[in-house]
């Protein structure tokens, strides 16, 4: 079921009339787990795959409850190990055929919502472990994994979070105007995915075809014409996941609101951003401080408690290898991968240029150059194009966009004899 | 106490941001040290946990850099994590 469905919609509108009206406590948090019940299992598609569901919410409860009890690295490190090990063959990663394992990927078990299943797990886990979740009950972990206004693709809600609105489901719009606010931003959701992102979505569809043929066989177009459709879809593919993941986002923030929860908000102007670091404090925030959090931030302590000398140094290798595995996360095929390193790529190469920048003119210099208003605005045109960019990796397979980008490599070098 | 903390915690933040000017006011936050970024943050946890032999929880390294955060809440964490000396 889509969240811009008029099937969610008209449910969303009749729980929020009425949900308030139930007596606060228990039979608010009753309708809540119906509902993330109600909603999961429409989109269970068979019997194995309800069975890895629970085995992993299972999982991630006790070895939550484990790890409070007795707070251990090493035991950290083999749950993470399994759980993320079990991860990958459940979503049949690609590189498991490469290690001969396909064998482990034949199976029929598909659980949507799964990579951000993980990403709890993991914070679930690690804060449990580290004392900053105090005593969860399985039925208030189920509900926040199963948190149907956060089980597709986020906002990744912290535990704590979502416990404080769980104990006490109170409203968190106070009054009319604000009520007519969250109905106006699930509209506005709506017509982000309905109207831009599926005009988007064909054109780009579309195009993309054409370019693949042409790919295959130039003659099918001339040189400017093969041009002109590369970057219509270098440009419109980007926009359509802006306006299809924010409009996601807006229905379902706007949506918990008016059932009282408050959701982190996932994105602030991305497209404005001035570097990669920037971006992702900006594009899909939750998931950006996630990965700081849980994949940069262990990363760099270690290399500074362990080398401190070196840390500064191998700082630019800790953000290239948190916004890889980020990609990889993204989906199972190594295009994934290539999505992941440009990303890692572009952070690590902003920190380098801070460094060199404070090297050359010192912190008074860095703050000069961030003050300027020409190189703000060149800094973000040029991010904007290198997302764009990463963006094409994050559309198609390999298969697709080694050869599309070679023929526009080649389109654009006018001595080129394909045309 | 939280002077005495204090004054060892300006003896940190003056050695990890490599300015012997810098003085510390509860009101403070990250916006107003020059350089406290990311990294700059992580160095300064890392300073912080060896200088007082305690150790701070993710969240609570995240937690610090939010908006309703600032030196006089970070000391306070210190202070809670160090007890009565």
């Amino acid at each position: 079921m889509s969240v811009a469905s008029l099937e969610f919609l008209v449910c969303l509108w009749i729980a929020a009339a009425l949900f308030f009206h139930l007596p606060p406590g228990w039979p608010r948090r009753a309708v809540l787990a119906i509902g993330n019940l109600a909603f999961i299992g429409l989109l269970i598609p068979n019997a194995a795959s309800a069975v890895a569901l629970a085995l992993f919410l299972l999982a991630g409860y006790f070895a939550g409850l484990l790890l409070q009890a007795r707070p251990r690295g090493a035991t950290l490190a083999v749950y993470l190990t399994v759980l993320v090990a079990s991860f990958i063959v459940v979503q049949k990663y690609s590189f498991l055929a490469w290690l001969g394992l396909g064998q482990a990927a034949a199976h029929s078990i598909s659980i949507v919502g799964l990579s951000y299943i993980l990403f709890r797990q993991i914070h679930f886990a690690v804060d449990a472990m580290q004392g900053q979740i105090a005593r969860p009950s399985l039925w208030a972990y189920v509900n926040y994994q199963l948190n149907l206004f956060a089980l597709l693709a986020g906002p990744i809600q912290r535990y704590q979070e979502f416990e404080k609105y769980w104990k006490a489901p109170e409203p968190a719009v106070s009054d009319r105007h604000e009520v007519l606010q969250a109905h106006l931003r699930v509209l506005i959701g709506v017509i982000k995915i309905a109207a831009f992102g599926a005009v988007l979505l064909f054109g780009r569809d579309k195009l993309w075809g054409q370019l693949l043929d042409i790919a295959k066989d130039p003659h099918f177009s001339s040189r400017l014409s093969a041009l002109a459709r590369f970057a219509v879809v270098f440009y419109a593919y980007p926009a359509y996941v802006y306006f299809n993941f924010s409009g996601y986002c807006d229905i379902v923030i706007g949506g918990a609101s008016l059932l009282g929860q408050r959701l982190p908000e996932n994105f602030d102007r991305p497209y404005l951003s001035r570097n990669m670091i920037d971006f992702w404090t900006r594009w899909h925030r939750t998931l950006g401080f996630w990965i700081r959090d849980y994949l940069f931030m262990p990363m760099y302590k270690l290399a500074a408690e362990k080398t401190p000398r070196h840390a500064a140094s191998l700082a630019f290798l800790c953000y290239f290898v948190a916004f890889l595995l980020a990609g990889i996360w993204h989906g199972t095929t190594s295009n994934y991968a290539v999505f992941g390193a440009l990303h890692g790529a572009g952070a690590s190469a902003t920190k380098i240029w801070e460094r060199i920048l404070v090297r050359r003119g010192g912190r008074a210099g860095l703050r000069r150059y961030l003050e300027s208003r020409p190189v703000r605005w060149i800094a973000i045109v040029a991010t904007g194009h290198f997302v764009c960019f990463s963006m094409i990796f994050f559309s198609a397979d390999l298969r697709e966009c080694v050869p599309v980008l070679r023929m526009v490599g080649t389109a654009l070098v006018p001595w080129s004899g394909a045309w | 106490m939280r002077e005495t903390l204090r004054t060892e915690m300006q003896e940190v933040f003056r050695d990890v941001f490599g300015d012997p000017g810098i003085e510390i006011r509860d009101a403070m936050t990250a916006e107003d040290v020059d350089g406290w970024d990311s990294l700059m943050h992580i160095n300064l946890i890392v300073a912080i946990e060896r200088r007082f032999g305690i150790k701070f929880a993710t969240a609570e390294i995240s937690g610090l850099k939010g908006d309703d955060q600032n030196i006089g809440t970070f000391l306070d964490l210190v202070a809670g994590k160090i007890g009565p000396r």
